[in-house]
């Protein structure tokens, strides 16, 4: 038999190795829906560069396609890691999230890089709060592209959007093969 | 107060139960790679370990193949996860008895 500072000793490896699994497990079911994301963005600041009018119908279609990709990956986890990863709370939240950020760009009359630069600090805040709770490489991604974002804005100019594509995108996209590795 | 097992009380073997049973029931189980990652063990260690476990019917190691690389998949039997819990239980109970919060 073992004494009580042996057991709280084992307990604490025990809670260890969880923290550390259920961490795993979230890099890697994240990890897709990221690399979705960053190719999607990719393109569509991509396409915004080449044809600026179509902004609005470019950015639609990408939250079309994303929102998708993001139910179909949803389902595949829940089948296959018996993990729900969507909800009607999470789909609540999303809501609720787009809805304030669209009254802050009606009420705040931005211009089109301002939009760009506000939308995605306004998610990379969301990455970096979640990230105190689920792991660094959140919080990592989260204030690597808000502080690139906002050196493009102030630096890039007319190449903003070329700028974003590859800050933004490439940020998902190489955040998403992170967590993968971890 | 029941006895520690002492199958799952060897320190690695400990890590590896931990890491399975963090899992919800009826979820794949973890890959070896991971498993190696987690506990920090060497591969030849690691493979002699969930050798035991598998014997005492506390995991099962399934073998596939994901394109031409070997994997091997290891899961935590419902006798496992049952034993798991005895143990920690187990554990409470000794930490309790001495006065102290688990």
């Amino acid at each position: 038999m073992i004494d009580s500072e042996e057991a709280s000793s084992a307990l604490a490896e025990i809670k260890t190795i969880a923290r550390k699994v259920r961490q795993s497990t979230i890099y890697q079911l994240s990890s897709v829906n990221l690399i979705m994301w960053g190719v999607l963005v990719f393109a569509g600041y991509v396409a915004i560069y080449f044809a600026p009018r179509t902004a609005l119908w470019t950015w639609i279609g990408v939250a079309v396609v994303g929102s998708a990709g993001w139910l179909v990956i949803a389902a595949m986890q829940r089948r296959r890691a018996k993990v729900q990863t969507f909800n009607l709370r999470v789909l609540a939240a999303v809501l609720l999230f787009l809805a304030f950020g669209f009254f802050v760009v009606l009420l705040g009359h931005f211009r089109p890089h301002q939009i760009a630069a506000f939308w995605t600090i306004y998610f990379m805040l969301v990455y970096t709060i979640v990230g105190l709770w689920t792991g660094t490489a959140f919080v990592v991604i989260g204030l690597t592209v808000t502080a690139l974002t906002l050196i493009g804005y102030f630096f890039v100019g007319e190449a903003f959007n070329l700028w974003m594509a590859a800050v933004n995108g490439g940020g998902l996209f190489l955040g998403g093969l992170w967590m993968r590795r971890e | 107060m029941a006895e520690l097992d002492e199958i799952i009380h060897q320190p690695l073997r400990l890590k590896i139960m931990a890491a399975l049973n963090a899992l919800p029931a009826g979820a794949p189980g973890l890959e070896f790679a991971r498993l190696k990652k987690l506990t920090g063990a060497t591969d030849g260690n690691l493979g002699a370990h969930i050798e035991t476990l598998s014997k005492a019917g506390y995991v099962t190691a399934d073998k596939a193949f994901v394109g031409k690389k070997p994997q091997t998949t290891v899961t935590a039997t419902a006798l496992g996860r049952g034993a798991f819990a005895r143990h920690v239980a187990t554990l409470q109970d000794i930490i309790a008895g001495a006065g102290g919060r688990p």
